[in-house]
Parts: C-alpha cells; sequence; structure tokens
C-alpha cells in the first residue's frame, strides 16, 4: 500500500517541483535538520530528565519550554520530510529503512499519546516509575528515528 | 546502566542491511570507467541527477551529482542531451549492479567535477 501510495505521491506536480528546484531539495535537507535538532534537544532533555537525569533542573518549567518546542520541530518535520520524500517517493515507499523510520515515528507518536493520557501535560515530580520507562522509550525510539532517517541515503 | 542502554539501543536502530548505496564507498574507485558515450533519460533532478548508458552490452544506471553542485560548476542539462557525446569518468558499484557513479564529465569542451 505504500508503495501504491509513493507511486501516486511521484506523480503529483508537488513532486515535479521536488525533484526539478535546484534549491528546494537542499533548503528542505537543511530545514530538516535544524528541525530534529528542535525536537531531539526539546524532547531529549525533558526525558532525560524525566528518567531521572539532572534532577536539579525543575521539571515543570522545563517541560513547558521544551515540550511545545520539540512539537514545533515535528511539523517542521513533517512539513520539509515531506518535500525530501516526495523527491525520490517511488524508491523510498518501496525502501526498508524507511519503512522503520515511518513504523518508529509511528510508535513514538503512540508513546507521546500514552505519556500525555496516564500522566498528564506536565508530569508530577518526583515522576512515577511508569513514566520514567516511557520517557527512555521515548528518547530511544527518537533517536532510531534520527538514525533511520540518516541512513536512508546509504540504504 | 542508562548510558549502556542508549548506545545499545542506538546500535540496534542501524538497519542490519545499511550496505551504502549513495556514499562514493559503495563505489570501486580502483576501476576506473572511462567512456564517451552519450547519455538517455537524463535526469537532471535532486537528490542528484541521474541517466542511463550503454557500456558493455548492457545498460548502465549513471549516477550524477545534485543539480545546485552541476549547474555551479558550469554544466547544463543541455551539454549532456540526448545524442550529445560526452565523456565519463566514473566507477562501477561493488557489488555488481549496472550502476556508475561519475566522478567527471567532459562536455562541450569543459571538464566538469562531480564530487
Amino acid at each position: 500500500m505504500l508503495a501504491a501510495i509513493g507511486d501516486w505521491v511521484a506523480a503529483t506536480s508537488f513532486a515535479d517541483w521536488a525533484v526539478s528546484s535546484p534549491y528546494a531539495y537542499p533548503v528542505a535537507n537543511t530545514v530538516h535538520v535544524l528541525a530534529l535538532v528542535l525536537l531531539l534537544g526539546g524532547i531529549g532533555l525533558v526525558d532525560l530528565r524525566v528518567a531521572g537525569m539532572f534532577r536539579t533542573l525543575p521539571l515543570q518549567p522545563l517541560s513547558r519550554a521544551l515540550v511545545p518546542i520539540a512539537a514545533l520541530g515535528v511539523l517542521i518535520l513533517a512539513a520539509s520530510g515531506s518535500i525530501l520524500f516526495a523527491a525520490d517517493a517511488g524508491a523510498l515507499a518501496r525502501q526498508d529503512t524507511f519503512r522503520l523510520k515511518l513504523v518508529l515515528i509511528g510508535i513514538a507518536l503512540a508513546n507521546v499519546a500514552l505519556f500525555r493520557l496516564r500522566y498528564g501535560a506536565v508530569v508530577a515530580d518526583p515522576p512515577p516509575a511508569g513514566a520514567r520507562l516511557l520517557a527512555l522509550i521515548s528518547l530511544l525510539l527518537w533517536t532510531g528515528v534520527a538514525i533511520c532517517g540518516r541512513m536512508i541515503a546509504y540504504s | 546502566m542508562f548510558k549502556k542502554a542508549l548506545v545499545a539501543a542506538a546500535i540496534l536502530a542501524i538497519p542490519a542491511a545499511a550496505a551504502a548505496h549513495h556514499g562514493w564507498t559503495s563505489y570501486d574507485e580502483k576501476k576506473v570507467i572511462r567512456i564517451r558515450t552519450s547519455l538517455s533519460d537524463v535526469k537532471w533532478g535532486n537528490p542528484h541527477g541521474s541517466a542511463n548508458v550503454r557500456y558493455k552490452n548492457a545498460t548502465w544506471h549513471v549516477v550524477l551529482a545534485p543539480v545546485a553542485r552541476m549547474t555551479a560548476r558550469g554544466l547544463t542539462k543541455e551539454m549532456i542531451g540526448p545524442k550529445k557525446q560526452v565523456v565519463l569518468e566514473g566507477y562501477p558499484r561493488r557489488d555488481g549492479t549496472h550502476e556508475m557513479r561519475i566522478e567527471r564529465v567532459i562536455a562541450g569542451g569543459k571538464t566538469v567535477e562531480l564530487r
């Protein structure tokens, strides 16, 4: 099914633009990396704090500042990523690394939903053991997503 | 313990089959291919240009450079267009796939480095 979506995307004029504009791809690529810094830098620090590191940092102001930055990162990643995907949609949709990346993103987002459902937007301090575990899982998932992203060009 | 878990997860997350495709390392620089030919199916696009050539009785996929780089170095789509004679210097894929990555193109009397 993903292959069919890829072929459909590849036939759009958006894909034409992503391929043929000399600057769309390199600019999207650069923005994608910067947005990844927002995401991993933001949620990574909160995850580490929830998991048990940096206990002298106040958790609640930290989450209020960094979680929105991470969410902004996700939005920019999706937008810039759609340009990168469109430029090579047919092949990417069939590539194992790209598919794994999508699966990891799905699980990571489900993890966000689960965390917020169970512990609220800002978790109590000190965080319960379950929250610490989910934070650790979050960190591993987003790191895995980033690694897959980087490896797509070499798969 | 925490750090060990991080490192382990990072290693696990690298797909086992991360055999390089686009990196130069997947091409054998010791086997230089130099051919005078014309290109067909030229794709002047990102993430990198590509084309096909006939080489040793087979159709080979030719990997060029990103559009902005080729343009900045003075190569145009017209210079490698249909029926234009060009010289390609590049390297074949190590895994035996009929694909070559091009180090330089000589077109219209001009040598353009693609790396």
